[in-house]
Parts: C-alpha cells; structure tokens; sequence
C-alpha cells in the first residue's frame, strides 16, 4: 500500500490564512491522527486529502499518483482518487438500504452483480451487521451508523483511509468500546489510515504517529509517547492531556539543569531542560498533574526532588484516583493522586526531570487563567 | 450494540486496495464535464434575465423606436418625461401609495404576528392558517372583489348608503387602493414577523417574567424590539411590491385618473395611439432603478438578520402570553380583517358570479342564474384563455422548476466560479415589474437574431418566458432551503466514493429532492396561473390568457363574466392544490 505524501500545503479562505505551510509523510499501513482543537485546519487538511477542497498551494500524492500539485495545476477531483471516507455525520443517504449504501460505490464502479453482493456480504460481515442489510440508515442506533459508514467506506478497497471524527457523535461509553473495535479492524486490514480528533484520549490509543496542528500549522509529529512526554511546545502540552503551568524566573544555569524561582510564590525549584536559557530569563514550567506529589507538611521528600509549600483547596474523588486542587501562591495546581484524605497546608514533591521549560508560552486563555488565579 | 466489542472478522481474501479503481470520467480542458453543464445554465439565466433590461436601458436612451434605424443616443427621453409627461405627479402618487400601503400593511401585519404567534388566543392555528389566502388570490381578483362590494355601486357601499344616506369611504382614491394592496400584501409582512418570533428565544420572554414584567411590558419591552428585523425587511418589500403592482392602481386609479409607475406606462404604452417608446423606456429605467435598489438594499439586510438568527435546532416552546379581555378585542380585529378583507369580496365575487344582477336593492336570488359561465363557455376565443392559461403555467412550472433547480445545486452545491452570480440572476426578475418584463422582453424579441423573434412574439412561447422569469425568484426561493437541509456531507461522500458532480445529483440528490421539486412545481404552477401584467404587453389576440380576458371584459363593463372566470381562476387553484396536497401527503411539504 501507498504512502501518502502531504508537502507545502496551504490555505487561504480569504486573507484568513487556513493552512499554513503542512508537510508530512504517511507510511504505508499507519495510522495516522491529525489532533488540534476546532479551527486548527485538521478537516481542511483532511478534506483537501480527499479532494473535497482545493489548497492554495502545495501538493498531495498517493504513493506513485500526484492528487494535486498546484505547481502543475493538477487536481484530481475527489471520485478520481478512490478513497474511502468516513464523516463525521456518517452521511449515509437516507433513502437507500445498507445494502445498497455499500452498492452505490460498486455500481459506479461497474463492479457485476453477483461480485457486488459478495463484496457488500463481506464488508457488512466485517463489521458485525450483516443481518441488517436490508434496514435504512433511520432505523439503525448511531454506533450501527457508524459501521456502516466505515463498511461503506472499505467496501471498494480503497488505498486510503479517511475518517473525520467518526466516533464524537457517539455516547462515551459506547466511543471507547468503538476506538479499541476500530484500532483492531484497522491493524487487521493494514490500510493506512488518516484520522483527524480533537480527542486526546482517542488519538493517543488509536494513532501510530500524531500530528498535533494548531491555527494552521502542524506543530509536532510523533508517537503518542512523543506527544505526551515530550511536548515540543507549551500548546501542545497544553492540549494533549493536562497540565500545570508555572510562570517562573531563571536564577541559575549549570550544565545539568537551571534553577528557577517560581513566580507564584518565590520558591526556588531545579529542573532538568535542553532548553537554552540565561539567567534573567522569564520562562514556564510545565508540570503533568500525575507527576506531581502530594505529601503531608510534615512529611519528608525524597532527596533529590523539589519540594513546594502548598494548601489544599478541594479534593475531588474520582474512584480510581484523587484529584487536589492546590493553592501555590496565587496559583492553582492541579494533582493527580492516589492518597486521599489531605486537608490544609501540604508539600508538592515534583522531580527536576518530570518538568518541562518553555521560554516562551502564553497557552492559557484568559478564562482559565481566572479559573486558575486565587485571591489571596 | 453487543457487537461492538466482536472481533472484526478477516475475510478470506482480501481484494488489494485499488482493485476496483474509481471510473473515468469525461473531462472538458481539464474541468469536470458539470462545467459545461453550469455555462449552459449561468449563460442562460443570464440572457433571460438581460433580454427585458437591455433593451429597456437602449430603449431610455434612443430618440426613436429601437427598431427603426437612424436613432441617436441622448437622454432626451429623461428630460421629456419629467418636463411634458406630467411624471411628476405620477412620482408623487407612487410614492404617496406606496408609502400609505407599507405603513396600512404593517399595522395590520405586526399586531396580528404578535398575538397569533405570542399570546393566547382561541383559533390561533386557523387564522394564521387562514393568512395564506393570497396564495391562492391574485390581486386582480382581489381588486374586483373589493370594487364588487366596496365600489361606488358595490353592494356593501349601497347598502350602507340604505342606511347612512351616504358611503363614508371613496375607493377610488390612493387611501382606497392603499387599503386594497395593504389587505394583499399584509400576509407576506405577517410571515416574516411571524417566522421571526417563532424563531426567537422563549426564554427572553421568561426571564422578563420572573424579573416581574406584566404581559403588556413584555410585549412592548421585549417582542417588540425584536421585530425590528423583520418589519424593516418587510416594509422594504412591501414598498416595492407596491411600487410595481398593476391591479389595484389600473382597476382603482382608471375611473378617478390617478396614475402611479405601472399604470403610466400601460397607459401610455397601450392605450394610447402612437406610443414613445422613449418615454416608456426612460420610466421603465427609473422604476427599474428604484426597485433594483430596494430590492439589494433588502438582500443586504436579509444578510445581516441573519446574523442574528442565533437559535437553531433546539426546540424551545414558547410560553405564551395571556392577554385577558384583550384577546377578545385581538380575536375580533384579526376575524374581522380576514372576513372584511378576504372573505367578504371573494365569496361576494363569487356569489355575483351566479347571479344577473348584483345589488342589494333587489335580492340576488331571483337572478340566480349559470348566463355568465355560459357565456364565457360559448365563446372560443374566453374558453382558449383558459387553455392557454393552464397550458403557460404547467408548461412554465416544469421549466421554471428546472431551470430553479439547476441554478439552487450551482450555486449552492457547486465549485463553479461564478455561483453566486447563479444566485444573483435567478433572484434578480424580484427586481423586475412584471409590466417591464413585458415591456422589455416585447424589444427584445423584435431585436433577437435569426428570427426567433417572430417565432416567439405572439405565441405562448413568450408567455411562457414573461411569467417563468417572473415566477423564477420563488420557484429559486423555495429550493434552495430544501437543497440547504441535505447536508453537504451527503454529496461529500458520494464524491468519495467515486461518483462525478453529475452522478452525485442523478444518484444521490435527485430522490433526496423529489419532494422540494414537487412544491417548487406548485409553487410555480399558482404563482403563472395568477400572473398577467407581463402578458399585457406580450399577448395578442390569440394568445389571451384569464387575467387578460378579465381585464377586457371588465373594461366592456361584464363584471358577470369577469366574476365567473375570476371563480374558475380560483378554482383551478384550490383544485390543483388540493390534489397536489393529497399526492403529496406523506411528504409533509407545504408549498
């Protein structure tokens, strides 16, 4: 299977700037996941994968085919690319049977009749709902839908796969039961697949690779792990799970890390950072709410850690687990425990190498910073 | 949904991927074989559209007839018609109907939305069921209903001159034609007040009432203001649906002679000996004017109260207000204009329809007769008016509806360039008097290359084009909302999975839309039937249709004949509709 190649995509809709310079690579058999909170251009880039927007500038090829080259003036419209698409509305057309969503394609393809059934018989069975063949879309639960529209989509063994949040329309219970059903069908059928979330959680357990975009620029791509340790910028970190940020001061630079001197409430913390900083510098430092830990005031740290004065403001009981909120300074933190219980003042212990330093950082709006700032 | 954890099946030989590639679709210089197809239909709508304009403008601007040779361009035209044509008190009129019938609709129009839609009142869903009456009315009809029984000799004014010794109104007058277009046009303003208080938020109002507001505070403090929108839209509308009306003014205005923008150029157009066609082209062009800006200004606000639209999907009910002892008052006001200005000259035309003599002086059951239909029923040329009516409208509602359809998927579901102007176009005959369209396209057709035009002037076939572009706007209108419904994404997908624009619409679209065609086809069908001012310039003996023959008869003083083909009209309409509901029903599309 083909490789999709993505190079210089931009678009403009109006002087509104969509797409700003997108370039990747899909290999051949991955899964692949565009995540960005809405307005970030990942469905613009989606659709433009499949024909259905024209870039600006840039081109798209599927292995040895060129889908656009704005260079050459080339675009394939969406029905010369065979593709396979999943929306997000499922846009099954409300009039046919399943069977004959899954024919349409087919038909259009010349495919004889008796091939039809076969083929429609075999991507129905894939995805459980052979016995509803004859059913319209009406009459079917949403997950149904859904796998309807993903049998629709594999019917004519696409080269690409494309789904655009195929799973946001179903309840959250019933979504992660269809993520770890999707993950298996998809490694099953090895066809590469491009998906585009503003879930987290769902591109994290589904993808090979992720790309996080942000207002028209794709910012980092890597494996989840990537994404999630090792944030290249504060608004990915930001976006992809949670996190605490602290604006801080650099006081100190020594070759295996800096002090810095928080802002919130002047304590002096170590952290471990590739980032080139000097001292002066204003910076963020951006700690994940489970490596943080919270200990009893008279409890002793491990040597080695830091160790902030804090004060409980809530506890929330979530069953697996406890979540404080935490007054540092005027700042509020936000821990992820297993030790329940903690009232009043505390120490946060947090290692030098599970935090992040971000010289330049400005990710949370204004309506959660006032969420996030107590008055004293 | 205990499949969902199943394992997802292997097959047992998996065909590889792009074993059965996407067809090859014919290409035009690299565009999709739609292109041509939306070319054809933006070429189209744009030479119908300009044929009656063009003309019209070169027309303003020529010293003679367009077809005579030799005519030099100069703006004479304007200069004459406003120093010797007497224009200006024609301006003045207008201007004084106009304004008189905007101000008349909306005190009829936003009290009546307010209540039916906001308070408590008996028999709310029958009246506003009751206010799609002109739908099925011309204003021609209407105009000789109300002379039937509110004119000098009507039968209301007689009786009242019985008792009072006198008629206290005089119909003939602007208040008189004011009122007329008011009662018609009331309708059209009552739907957007109506549609933008069902639209609006419930929740404004109960929060005003938990705040400790009375219903009349809420009703003056919070529905009023939201009204602004629409009752500024509908004014926009309303004047320039009055300034382009024929009935009322040439029905009303003839006997008392007072002329306003259309009936000037009938009567200068037609009734007199030697016509200007300069002069006629100059008025054309300032009313085009007129209406052309009010129309855009219209657009443009049609926009912006969009914007505003902000509550979607989510049914909220509204609480209705209880208005007390004034929904009695209400209740009365709304019945009474209804039964006084609908009802009562309707079935009075109909009702003079089967008698000899209409007066209440001797009563109208001792004539009771079928004279009138059966003279209309003896004569050839009455019963072929008939024909040709029905023949113009249904062939003109299937072209309409077509052409309608195929300018709402190009300019609504298409990439090609020049959508929009798609949109413009179609919209644009709004624009356009329908007594232009036939001043217009009559030059046109004495001016079109290979002599289409004498194959076209006098037949049906122009007709056809009049009143189709007249009805385009609606047959547009109602489209396009039904086309907007079907999510893209619907399109989108079967793009995808391989099917061309073309096939996207034969395949997918086309069932989807069935229905909406249907209404459109209706729609259009009642909207040619009743129309006939473009037919006043671009008919000819043979080519009569029922509102021309009414015209005629009533100036030979038949008001029988003209009642009972008024009745006929009427039931035609009732009748198609009804059969079109029935065969409709399941579609629940109201047209």
């Amino acid at each position: 299977m083909p490789d999709v190649k993505v190079s210089n995509l931009h678009k403009m809709f109006g002087d509104n700037v969509v797409l700003d310079n997108v370039d990747f690579t899909i290999k051949d058999g991955e899964f692949f996941t565009l995540l960005g909170p809405s307005g970030c251009g990942k469905s613009t880039t989606l659709n433009c994968i499949a024909g259905l927007e024209q870039p600006t500038s840039g081109a798209i090829a599927v292995g040895d085919t060129a889908f656009v080259d704005t260079d050459k003036k080339l675009f394939v419209p969406p029905e010369g690319r065979n593709l396979g698409m999943v929306f997000q509305s499922y846009a099954l057309w409300p009039h046919k049977t399943i069977a004959a969503n899954l024919a349409m394609p087919l038909q259009i393809r010349k495919v004889d009749k008796a091939q039809q059934r076969h083929l429609i018989d075999e991507a129905l069975d894939k995805v459980g709902l052979l016995h509803l063949r004859e059913r319209y879309p009406h009459q079917l639960s949403g997950g149904q839908q859904q796998r309807v529209a993903l049998a629709r989509a594999l019917v004519y063994s696409p080269n690409v796969l494309l789904l655009d949040e195929p799973l946001s329309n179903l309840d959250a219970k019933l979504r992660e039961q269809a993520r770890a059903w999707l993950k298996r069908l998809q490694t099953d059928l090895g066809i590469t697949t491009v998906y585009v979330t503003h879930d987290q959680d769902e591109a994290l357990a589904l993808s090979d690779r992720i790309a996080v975009m942000s207002h028209g620029h794709m910012i980092q791509v890597g494996t989840p792990t990537e994404i999630y340790e090792t944030p290249a910028t504060a608004d990915v970190a930001a976006f992809v799970g949670r996190c605490n940020f602290l604006e801080a001061t650099v006081t100190d630079t020594s070759p295996s890390g800096i002090a810095v001197k928080l802002a919130a409430n002047g304590q002096q913390m170590a952290v471990e950072t590739p980032e080139k900083v000097s001292v002066g510098d204003q910076v963020t430092v951006a700690v994940r709410p489970e490596k943080l830990n919270v200990l009893p005031a008279d409890d002793v740290a491990m040597p080695g850690t830091n160790v902030i004065s804090a004060e409980v403001l809530t506890t929330s009981y979530l069953g697996s687990r406890f979540e404080y909120d935490l007054k540092v300074g005027d700042h509020v933190v936000q821990v992820v425990n297993d030790r329940g219980g903690l009232a009043g003042p505390v120490n946060l212990s947090v290692d030098p190498d599970a935090c992040l330093v971000y010289t330049q950082a400005d990710v949370l709006s204004e309506d959660a910073q006032a969420l996030l700032t107590v008055s004293h | 949904m205990t499949t969902t954890t199943t394992s997802p099946r292997r097959s047992d030989s998996p065909p590889a991927p792009g074993a059965y590639p996407a067809p090859r679709y014919r290409r035009v210089l690299g565009q999709g074989r739609e292109v041509l197809l939306h070319w054809a239909v933006i070429i189209l709508l744009a030479v119908l559209v300009l044929a009656p304009v063009v003309p019209t403008l070169y027309q303003s601007l020529l010293d003679r007839p367009l077809y005579e040779a030799g005519g030099v361009l100069s703006l004479d035209n304007y200069a004459k018609l406003f120093t010797e044509a007497g224009f200006g008190k024609v301006m003045l009129n207008t201007v004084l109907f106009a304004g008189l019938t905007t101000v008349l609709t909306l005190a009829i129009a936003v009290p009546m939305a307010v209540v039916v839609v906001r308070t408590k009142i008996p028999g709310g869903r029958i009246l506003a069921a009751a206010m799609q009456w002109p739908f099925f009315i011309s204003s021609l009809i209407l105009g000789f209903g109300w002379i039937t029984m509110y004119g000098p000799a009507g039968f209301v004014s007689v009786q009242v001159r019985q008792v009072l010794g006198v008629v206290p109104w005089n119909l003939y007058s602007i208040p008189g034609m004011a009122l007329t277009e008011a009662v018609a046009l009331a309708p059209i303003a009552y739907t957007f007040c109506a549609g933008a208080l069902r639209q609006s938020d419930a929740s404004l109002e109960s929060a005003a009432q938990v705040c400790g507001a009375g219903p009349l505070r809420i009703l003056f403090q919070v529905i009023l203001p939201m009204l602004r929108p629409p009752i500024v839209y509908s004014s926009i509308l309303v004047i320039s649906m009055s300034v382009e009306t024929l009935s009322v003014p040439l029905l009303y205005g003839q006997p008392a002679n007072i002329q306003v923008f259309s009936t000037f150029l009938y009567r200068n157009g037609l009734q007199s000996i030697n016509p200007d066609y300069g002069i006629l082209g100059a008025a054309s062009a300032l009313i085009l004017l007129v209406t052309i800006s009010l129309v855009a200004v219209q657009a443009k606000l049609l926009k912006d109260a969009q914007r505003f639209v902000s509550v979607r999907g989510k049914a909220t009910r509204p609480r209705k207000l209880d208005l007390g002892w004034l929904k009695w008052i209400s209740l009365i006001a709304i019945v009474f204009y209804v039964v006084m200005g609908a009802f009562i000259p309707i079935a009075g035309l109909i009702f003079r329809s089967f008698t000899l003599v209409f007066s209440p002086l001797q009563s109208p059951l001792k004539t009771l007769s079928a004279a009138n239909y059966d003279r209309i029923f003896s004569y050839a040329a009455y019963i072929q008016s008939i024909k040709n009516s029905l023949i113009v409208a249904a062939v003109g509602a299937v072209l309409v509806s077509v052409v309608a359809l195929l300018a709402v998927m190009m300019a609504r579901r298409s990439n090609f360039r020049y959508r929009r102007a798609a949109e413009y176009l179609a919209l644009a005959p709004q624009a356009m008097p329908g007594i232009i369209v036939g001043i217009g396209l009559f030059w046109a057709f004495a001016y079109a290359p290979f002599g289409i035009g004498t194959f076209i002037q006098g037949s049906l076939w122009a007709l056809i084009i009049g009143f189709g572009l007249r009805a385009l706007p609606s047959g547009f209108g109602s489209l396009a909302p039904s086309v907007m419904q079907i999510g893209q994404e619907l399109d989108n997908a079967a793009r995808v999975s391989g099917a061309d624009w073309i096939k996207t619409f034969t395949m997918i679209l086309a069932k989807l839309l069935t229905p909406a065609f249907a209404g459109a086809l209706v729609l259009t069908f009642v909207t040619m039937l009743k129309e006939y001012s473009p037919a006043v310039f671009l008919g000819s003996a043979d080519t009569n249709i029922i509102g021309t023959t009414m015209l005629e008869l009533w100036v030979q003083g038949n008001t029988g004949s003209v009642a009972a083909l008024a009745s006929i009209q009427i039931a035609i309409t009732a009748a198609f509709v009804g059969l079109a509901g029935l065969f409709l029903k399941g579609h629940n599309k109201d047209a």
